[in-house]
């Protein structure tokens, strides 16, 4: 228990560390707030093009898109930390994690808290924010449901990152981060149903977990009809992250032994 | 057997792991046969290493450029693994109990990196305590001696990025000295320090030894490594010799 409250206190060091920094930069929090309201701006607009039968009214297309915007956004959050820890090794800063009882895996696992709750923040604010310039409706009732599906999703998201974070650990890079998101975006529906993928793509819409947590996320957020089960879509979003997660501890520990052995872990 | 004999006492036991006492004189730390080649080099950079070090031992360690200085220090700190050979700290071998290891070890990496430019002394001391697994209590009284020890309390308030080159040292130094591990490792510490700083890093490494800790320094053949050591050795042909 003793050690489990101490872990714990190095993990929240880590998340005030990343706190301060991000606050250092006054001006950070509102640029990132104005770009988003620019996309948004766009499906706005876009929105008074589209119709068709897969929505009632633009403001349903666009209320479907305002969505995946701000879930983006979410996942976006933890597939920043193979950055941060390329900025670690830069700096000199992952040494001292990986000299410190704490540990250079358990730090990495704490460098998701900040950009993870961050994100649930920026989705609350993004929200609101869409609703004040837009005018769109959220199922304001419903909003705290989707705080706890939003970090599943991240997380499934974190695992997808830690294979990256082990990618930056081995070999000091890790292209495609960008690619993957812009993949995700894709096939799991977050400007356009999945039905309009081509058939010999829409299968991937089934088998990785941002599909279910998008539809989850638009279900709570505006009332978007579920295609099946909530349950089903919540056990499948859990399934994967339980899944996925230790593959992706496991990456990261074998990367930092191997970095080890060779002694390139305090490359950069 | 308590490591250390003032409030700080529990600092640097590890988590679950009780410390075994060495009688006065036997060493603590054991490196035997120690090696490391680095690809694309002619020989190894380590070659069967041999180190021995006993409580309060404070040994300076120098060499050419490329020696393998840093290299050594990189082992004995656990970021690299020997390609042969083994390491003991206090019974604890290096690679296996590798927290409990870490816990009795202090670091301080050449250069003038490792810091977060936009934290502030004070964030750094509470930050790294943390990550060395000091509990509330020991946590506050490390970082108030760190502070004292190597004169912090002015400039506490202040973001690295502020400092000077002097004061960052000061603030890495008291990085490495800060959970009273048993062995400290300093890569060049008395980089930018004036005189007043090297007298605050003679007096932690003192203080240390008389706890029973352990010090190692390397530098560049030639250059003060800021000690004052009570063994100096030469690391050349990847072994360590009398200097």
């Amino acid at each position: 228990m003793r050690a489990f409250r101490l872990h714990l206190a190095a993990a929240a060091g880590l998340f005030r560390r990343d706190a301060t920094v991000y606050f250092s930069y006054r001006w950070r929090l509102v640029t990132q707030h104005v770009g988003v309201l620019f996309s948004l701006a766009i499906f706005f607009y876009i929105s008074d093009l589209v119709r068709v039968p897969a929505f009632a009214s633009p403001g349903s297309y666009f209320a479907y898109a305002a969505v995946g915007v701000i879930i983006l956004q979410v996942l976006q959050s933890t597939l920043d930390v193979p950055t941060t820890v390329r900025q670690e090794l830069v700096a000199g800063t992952f040494e001292r994690m990986a000299v410190s009882p704490f540990g250079p895996v358990a730090s990495i696992l704490s460098l998701f808290l900040f950009p993870l709750v961050s994100a649930v923040v920026t989705m609350l604010v993004t929200l609101a924010l869409t609703a004040l310039v837009f005018g769109l409706d959220p199922t304001w009732e419903r909003v705290p449901l989707a705080i706890p599906v939003a970090a599943v999703g991240a997380l499934a998201l974190g695992a997808v990152a830690l294979l990256f974070v082990a990618m930056v650990v081995r070999f000091k890079q890790a292209p495609g981060a960008a690619y993957v998101l812009a993949l995700i975006s894709l096939v799991a529906g977050f400007y356009f149903p999945t039905a309009l993928l081509p058939a010999w793509i829409r299968w991937s819409s089934d088998v990785q977990p941002f599909t279910p947590a998008v539809d989850l996320l638009r279900n709570l957020l505006v009332g978007q009809p579920l295609h099946g089960s909530a349950w089903a879509d919540v056990a499948k979003l859990v399934g994967f992250s339980a899944v996925l997660l230790p593959v992706g501890v496991a990456a990261v520990t074998i990367a930092i032994e191997r970095s080890r052995r060779l002694g390139t872990l305090t490359e950069y | 057997m308590p490591l250390i004999d003032d409030d700080r006492s529990d600092l640097a036991l590890p988590v679950g792991v009780e410390p075994r006492a060495a009688p006065a004189g036997d060493p603590l730390l054991v490196v035997e046969g120690v090696s490391k080649h680095w690809p694309g080099r002619d020989a190894p950079t380590l070659d069967g290493l041999e180190l021995r070090m006993a409580p309060g031992d404070v040994v300076s360690v120098t060499g050419r450029n490329g020696a393998g200085k840093t290299t050594l220090l990189r082992i004995l700190g656990g970021l690299l693994s020997p390609d042969r050979g083994t390491v003991e700290l206090d019974g604890l071998r290096l690679g296996r109990a590798r927290r409990a290891y870490q816990r009795q070890i202090g670091l301080l990496t050449p250069g003038d990196r490792g810091l977060y430019a936009r934290l502030t002394v004070a964030r750094h001391l509470d930050l790294w305590a943390r990550l060395a697994l000091l509990d509330g209590g020991s946590r506050a009284a490390a970082i108030r001696a760190g502070a004292e020890q190597f004169d912090l309390g002015e400039i506490a308030g202040m973001r690295v990025d502020r400092l000077s080159m002097g004061q960052r040292q000061r603030v890495r130094l008291a990085l490495a000295f800060l959970h009273a591990p048993r062995l400290v490792l300093l890569d060049e510490p008395a980089t930018s320090l004036d005189s007043v700083a090297l007298d605050l890093l003679h007096g932690a490494i003192d203080d240390a030894a008389a706890r029973g800790g352990m010090c190692l320094a390397v530098g560049p053949e030639g250059v003060a490594t800021g000690l004052a050591a009570r063994r100096t050795l030469l690391l050349r042909d990847g072994r360590l010799e009398p200097a």
